[in-house]
């Protein structure tokens, strides 16, 4: 059985600050609309629609997509926290693979509001009580913002143990702004120092503000298909899905008293064992990854849940450039959450758009040189990992 | 000084700090750890010429004392070449000292364009030029402090100081603003108004005061509102001579006119006296509070219109002050001699009205209910008190209806109370037509009569308002009357019936009579009024106890000793219709009437009357409680069932401690207890709260925001609840008494206090525990405080201090403040209630570090049973289940040295081959060690390492609990308590530090 299933089109729009953006639908619509023309496929074409965001009152998918015809089409609408968007790309990629539609656009939009991520249900028990109950007996709860906590109280736990400086975990920043200083879509694109990033308002040790990713708007899409009907269209050499899974938490999330394990290092590290053992691929294969760096912590944390460098040795990798352009992979080209911004439900199609983009050798400056294997890492507190590997032959 | 306010790591630019004030400001500031940049331009008083000798003067000063400074010689119209100083020097700025300042003083006839854009530019630019530069960096950093230099010129203007007192008032709303823009920054942005002898106010004050106000007397405010601790933002100051004071603004509670209100120079010169009067004042403190009289009046709905006799706004709805009467059968007998009852004395059919030892029973003529209701209005008005908006003499006044209502019959005697209430202001056209409305309550508190007086204000209309309904209404039939009666009117009648209570001239002096174009003195209508009442009664042959209401015009003026015709029109068994004519005049006098009947006499014993008595005692310390308020809303509603029409809303109130549900059906304009209707706006809050709503003491709006109020359903139908607060307290009182009338006998003393659990025992309980669980404070390292109320108490549960404690009162600064009542508080720790739900029913309030809560889990695992076994055995000891009481807050020792030392004596042996330096930071109180470890050995000292590998900074505290091994290093790394700056894995060798002591 072939499992391919084709992305002929992808598109986004340019991500904004909160309140500087167009409405969800409108974002998403556009989104949608140039991940179509970008296919080739007319709206008509769609034979089933799944819609990712977080924040909204129920079926804004619906809202979103009527923008752009009414075919009484199947739309799901799809909320998995900051894995929203490729758990959006997972449902889709089943509906391709299960022969039931041939042709599927993916679709991820966010319109956030200024701040730190909140709980917007106060009348009932959050979903994330356990993780809380887990960084309580930890480390306690003060008044940083919640994620900043749980992913700050990660890279202490890390840092405890393998002397991290706080310069590495800036290091990452300052790559990710260099990246995105060559992306047109990204939020912010100046460059910044180390030293500058250092002296950023201090979050929660050892996160300072620019090593947080900010609250965003914006949208990306993605059109999904069999390989027949790529074929028909004359698109069967572009880029296809590898091989794709999701995991969620495992006991040690919540048993072993960890904030790496907490913030799901053990999901993400098995999710990554299930791809590369269903494309028969490593990650030495891979030249380019956008991987979930919602802070610094978490990206270096997802180096060694990944494979890309043994465990506890994400300070060399980091100093030593493997992270970059000359290195050994392109980590976040696109300027990942740091700089390009966290839609929550839009973050899992710009991650795919990017790579896309990457695998056609459309990336303009940000170009990886020789890129065929590309490696997409989407994680949601809550939780959820989705990681997806992308090729072109 | 143990707590003396310090500076360290700050930096601060003042402007002009070359002499003055600046300089006073930088050379404290300095003296006490902060970085100074000290700019002058070193120009004159006038701003001329240019030197760097007054900076440079400063800077080494600072300098000799050990401080640390650097000059800067650019005018602060070059601010950001100022800020960069401070960055370049010591690349940082958090304190903004604006103070630089010129005079050019002068008359205004005098002063040049010159002498104004100088002032402006130094001042006002400058100051601009300056913050603007600093502030980018301020809002990265999320801290800043900045002052502005006003002064009384500004505040209260100067002569010869056009300019500068321009300029000064100008930096207050630069200051105010930024107090706003940089709040959310942790900006705090402050001006003071100094009064100092400086340079500048050489020229305008004698030389003695100059020495009595010495810039040393302003600093020190300068630096409190510069320091971190001090969170005052957007105030202003005056400062000098040892005086120290906050200013803010006041505003006259003011005129308001409904929007849409046509407003003349004529109308605002009549209101002046309000507009200007500070008798009644408030001090908003921001835009928004600055704009509330206009939203609530915007909110208020468009304005009914008026003009010099009335304004609608007004008076619409105004409730005169209430009035107590009373009578007895005297007065009700001599009403009836008044109205004719009796003519013949041998009508035993109305000497019953006279008699008060009528053999059928002495029998009150009901319309006396008009009575003791006019008379308050009448006294009202002879004491010049009307209604606001009301602006008319009895010379205008037509008495045009009148309406009278009984509930049931009159008592012989009764002690009534009135309210009465502006109902209805129509515009007929020429004339205005106002009605007043009066309610009568007995002694029950049961509304006994109503009446309804309708005036006409001849004259006063015109302003386009509504004309009301259409007159004709109670129109006789066309075909002749069922009944008539005919009686001639005694010449002295008018003189008899006065002395029931309307004194008005008109009706016995001629002289005042003609001044009205009367040719003599005219009969009162109310007397036409009882007459006709009384030929309906006996031509109807109906029980006068059975009267329930009569509705008249009057049409014309009746002269004593004319011929009255009444006639009547029988429209069922319970009502007629009335006319009366004059007979020798053939004019109707009163038309459009009717009375009406009860089929039988209403209940006549009211609820509960006898046990008022009883009740007295309890009714003295008796509140009020939400039922009576509920009670006085559903009167309320009554009463103006226009609110209920707009509001339009069902409304349903869920009370806690006492619980109880209420409904406010504004469709069906009814008030109960219970789910009456379905609910479509839900309000859940405390008893308590609801009746500080209600009583005005607490504002709705805040309530909500401060979780004290849950709105479920149509949230946004709560505003339409604006007119709770129009509720009178009296009508809340008259129904709290009606309620005591009734519930006395079943009100009883509280039971004496049941040997339960109290709050104090569960503290009790609380102390053993913590007591038994030595390892719970270093674990939750928090203090926790405790206001229960209802009873009110204290406590604090310390679990920072050593093993933890628990004192009465609040000891300390707690970290966690919970504030719930004493009921409340015994639910949470016996687990009938969940502490979660408590704080998100906005039942328990949690203050301070929010989180922190969440550590009181512990709570739930208290043994009550145990608990209570112990109280029982300390209350057989007589002692009282309280905690302990508390200590005096112990002096903060610093421990690290103690450790240092223990430390020291066994490093000695401790041997590695890894040489290692560490810095220890200790702070509060502070200290610095040398930890060196290596293969000769381990060694501790105070004081700075050159280059250590790694600097570890927690407080005194921590290091006494690691040292107690109490607490593990890596627990506090990862709660933040213990910072590693460099390697964090050198941390690890804190270890040895356990068991030290």
């Amino acid at each position: 059985m072939n499992h391919k299933v084709h992305v002929i089109g992808v598109g986004m729009v340019k991500f904004a600050k909160p309140g500087a953006s167009d409405d969800y639908h409108v974002m998403a619509a556009n989104a949608a609309r140039t991940a179509l023309e970008d296919a080739g496929v007319e709206y008509g074409d769609i034979d089933q629609v799944f819609a990712g965001y977080v924040y909204g009152d129920s079926t804004c998918g619906q809202r979103a997509v009527y923008e752009l015809g009414l075919t009484g089409v199947p739309i799901v609408n799809v909320n998995n926290n900051c894995s929203t968007g490729s758990t959006a790309l997972f449902a889709g990629r089943q509906a391709v693979l299960s022969g039931e539609a041939e042709c599927v656009l993916v679709v991820g939009f966010e319109q956030m509001e200024k701040g730190a991520l909140a709980s917007k249900f106060n009348d009932r028990p959050t979903p994330l009580d356990p993780q809380a109950g887990v960084m309580n007996d930890v480390q306690g709860i003060t008044q940083a913002p919640p994620a900043a906590q749980m992913f700050g109280g990660a890279g202490r736990e890390y840092r405890w143990k393998h002397g991290t400086r706080r310069e590495t975990f800036a290091k990452i920043s300052e790559k990710a702004r260099k990246h995105a200083a060559n992306n047109p879509y990204a939020l912010f694109r100046e460059l910044l120092s180390v030293e500058q990033i250092l002296a950023s308002p201090e979050v929660f040790d050892p996160l300072t503000r620019y090593q947080c990713c900010p609250p965003t708007c914006g949208a990306a899409a993605a059109v999904i298909c069999t390989p027949a009907f790529a074929k028909k269209r004359g698109l069967q050499d572009g880029v296809y899905i590898a091989a794709q899974a999701m995991r969620t938490d495992y006991a040690s999330t919540f048993e072993e008293r960890s904030m790496i394990k907490m913030v799901g290092y053990d999901m993400a590290k098995h999710c990554a064992e299930a791809v590369y053992k269903q494309a028969g691929l490593g990650p030495k294969d891979v030249q380019v990854v956008e991987l979930h760096d919602c802070f610094t912590a978490n990206e270096l944390l997802t180096y060694e849940a990944l494979g890309l460098c043994p465990e506890g040795e994400a300070e060399k990798f980091i100093w030593d450039g493997d992270n970059t352009y000359g290195g050994k992979w392109v980590t976040n080209p696109s300027g990942g959450l740091l700089s390009k911004g966290h839609p929550l439900g839009a973050t899992g199609l710009a991650q795919c758009t990017e790579l896309v983009w990457q695998l056609r050798g459309q990336a303009e400056k940000r170009q990886v040189e020789g890129a065929r294997v590309a490696l997409q890492h989407n994680l949601g507190l809550g939780g959820a990992c989705v990681i997806t590997m992308y090729r072109r032959d | 000084m143990t707590d003396a306010l310090r500076y360290d790591g700050k930096v601060a630019l003042i402007t002009g700090a070359g002499n003055g004030l600046g300089r006073s400001h930088a050379l404290l500031l300095a003296s006490r750890g902060a970085r100074v940049v000290v700019n002058d331009l070193g120009g004159s008083a006038t701003g001329g010429g240019k030197s760097s000798a007054a900076a440079d003067n400063v800077v080494a000063e600072i300098k000799a004392a050990g401080g640390e400074a650097v000059a800067n010689y650019d005018s602060v119209e070059d601010g950001g070449k100022i800020v960069q100083c401070a960055l370049d020097s010591f690349g940082r700025i958090d304190i903004v000292v604006n103070n630089a300042g010129i005079l050019r003083d002068s008359s205004f006839q005098k002063m040049s364009a010159e002498d104004w854009d100088l002032i402006m530019r130094v001042h006002v630019q400058g100051a601009f030029k300056v913050t603007h530069a600093a502030w980018p960096r301020l809002r990265e950093q999320s801290y800043g402090r900045v002052i502005f230099t006003s002064s009384a010129a500004g505040i209260y203007g100067n002569f010869g100081q056009a300019n500068y007192s321009a300029a000064k008032l100008g930096l207050v709303g630069l200051g105010f603003t930024l107090a706003a823009e940089g709040r959310k920054y942790n900006i705090r942005v402050n001006t003071i108004a100094p009064v100092a002898g400086s340079r500048m106010t050489e020229t305008i004050l004698p030389k003695e005061l100059i020495d009595a106000l010495r810039p040393e007397y302003v600093s020190p405010l300068v630096a409190w509102l510069a320091h971190e601790n001090c969170e005052e933002t957007g105030g202003l100051f005056e400062v000098g001579g040892g005086f120290f004071a906050k200013l803010r603004w006041e505003r006259t509670e003011g005129q308001l006119f409904r929007v849409g209100r046509n407003i003349t120079p004529e109308l605002v010169e009549k209101v002046w006296p309000t507009i200007v009067d500070f008798g009644k004042s408030t001090h908003p403190a921001d835009v928004t509070q600055a704009l509330q009289p206009v939203l609530d009046n915007v909110n208020a709905g468009a304005s009914k219109g008026g003009n010099q006799f009335i304004d609608v706004d007004q008076a619409l709805g105004y409730e005169f002050p209430p009035i107590k009467t009373r009578y007895d059968e005297r007065d009700l007998s001599l009403y009836a001699l008044g109205v004719g009852a009796a003519a013949d004395p041998q009508d035993d059919n109305e000497l019953r009205y006279v008699y008060e030892m009528h053999g059928k029973g002495f029998t009150a003529l009901p319309t006396y209910a008009v009575i003791p209701a006019l008379t308050g209005v009448m006294n009202a008005f002879r004491d010049g008190q009307n209604a606001p908006g009301l602006n008319y003499g009895l010379d205008r006044l037509l008495h045009g209806e009148q309406y009278t209502e009984l509930r049931r019959p009159l008592p012989p005697k009764a002690t009534l109370s009135h309210r009465t209430w502006v109902k209805d202001i129509f515009d007929k056209g020429k004339n205005a037509f106002v009605v007043m409305a009066i309610e009568t309550t007995d002694e029950t508190g049961e509304v006994l009569a109503y009446n309804e007086l309708g005036a006409v204000i001849r004259g006063a209309g015109g302003w386009g308002g509504e004309r009301g309904p259409a007159s004709d209404v109670n129109t006789p039939p066309d075909r002749a009357p069922d009944f008539s009666r005919e009686e001639k009117i005694g010449p002295n009648q008018a003189l008899l019936y006065r002395l029931s209570g309307d004194w008005n001239p008109l009706h016995v002096d001629a002289g005042f009579a003609s001044a009205f174009g009367f040719p003599k003195p005219i009969l009162h209508g109310l007397c036409t009024f009882g007459y006709a009442a009384r030929h309906a009664l006996n031509a109807l042959g109906v029980d006068p106890k059975q009267f329930k209401s009569i509705k008249v015009r009057f049409a014309d003026s009746v002269f004593p000793g004319e011929t009255l015709h009444t006639e009547i029109w029988r429209e069922s068994e319970t009502r007629a219709i009335i006319r009366c004519k004059v007979v020798e005049r053939d004019k109707v006098v009163l038309s459009n009437a009717a009375i009406e009947f009860y089929k039988e006499v209403p209940n006549t014993a009211p609820k509960a009357k006898a046990t008022s008595t009883a009740s007295s005692a309890a009714s003295a310390k008796a509140e009020p409680t939400s039922g009576d308020i509920f009670a006085a809303i559903g009167q309320f509603l009554q009463k103006h069932p226009e609110l209920a029409a707009k509001a339009n809303t069902v409304f349903q109130f869920k009370l806690s401690a006492p619980s109880s549900v209420w409904t406010i059906d504004c469709k069906a304009n009814s008030v109960g207890q219970g789910e009456t209707a379905t609910p479509e706006c839900i309000l859940e809050l405390s008893d308590a709260d609801f009746m500080l709503m209600c009583t005005g003491k607490a504002d709705p709006q805040q309530l909500f925001t401060g979780g004290k109020l849950k709105i479920g359903g149509n949230v946004m139908a709560s505003m339409k609840l604006g007119f709770l607060k129009k509720l009178d307290p009296e009508l809340v009182m008259a129904a709290m008494r009606g309620r005591i009338g009734v519930a006395a006998a079943a009100e009883v003393v509280p039971p004496a206090a049941e040997a339960g659990p109290t709050s104090a025992d569960v503290f009790v309980a609380i102390r053993d525990y913590i007591e038994k669980n030595p390892e719970l404070a270093p674990k939750l390292q928090t203090v926790f405080g405790f206001q229960l109320r209802s009873p009110d108490s204290a406590y604090t549960i310390d679990l920072k201090t050593g093993a933890g404690a628990v004192l009465e009162g609040i000891a300390g600064t707690p970290d966690c403040t919970l504030e719930l009542s004493d009921a409340d508080f015994m639910a949470m720790t016996s687990g009938r209630a969940d502490p979660q739900q408590l704080f998100t029913g906005g039942k328990l309030k949690i203050g301070g570090n929010v989180m922190a809560s969440m550590k009181l889990g512990f709570l739930k695992k208290l043994d009550m049973k145990a608990a209570q076994a112990a109280i029982a055995a300390n209350r057989a000891k007589g002692r009282t289940g309280s905690a302990a009481a508390p200590e005096a807050a112990p002096a903060k020792t610093a421990q690290a040295p103690a450790i240092a030392d223990k430390l020291a004596a066994r490093l000695g042996g401790v041997k590695q081959d890894q040489a290692v330096t560490l810095q220890l930071r200790i702070k509060d109180p502070a200290s610095a060690w040398v930890l060196n470890l290596g293969p000769q050995g381990g060694s501790i000292s105070a004081g700075e390492a050159g280059q250590p590998d790694a600097t570890i900074t927690l407080a005194d505290a921590d290091l006494l609990a690691l040292a107690q091994g109490k607490a593990a290093a890596q627990s506090l790394f990862q709660r933040g308590q213990l910072r590693v700056d460099g390697d964090a894995r050198l941390a690890h060798h804190l270890s040895l530090l356990e068991g030290a002591l």
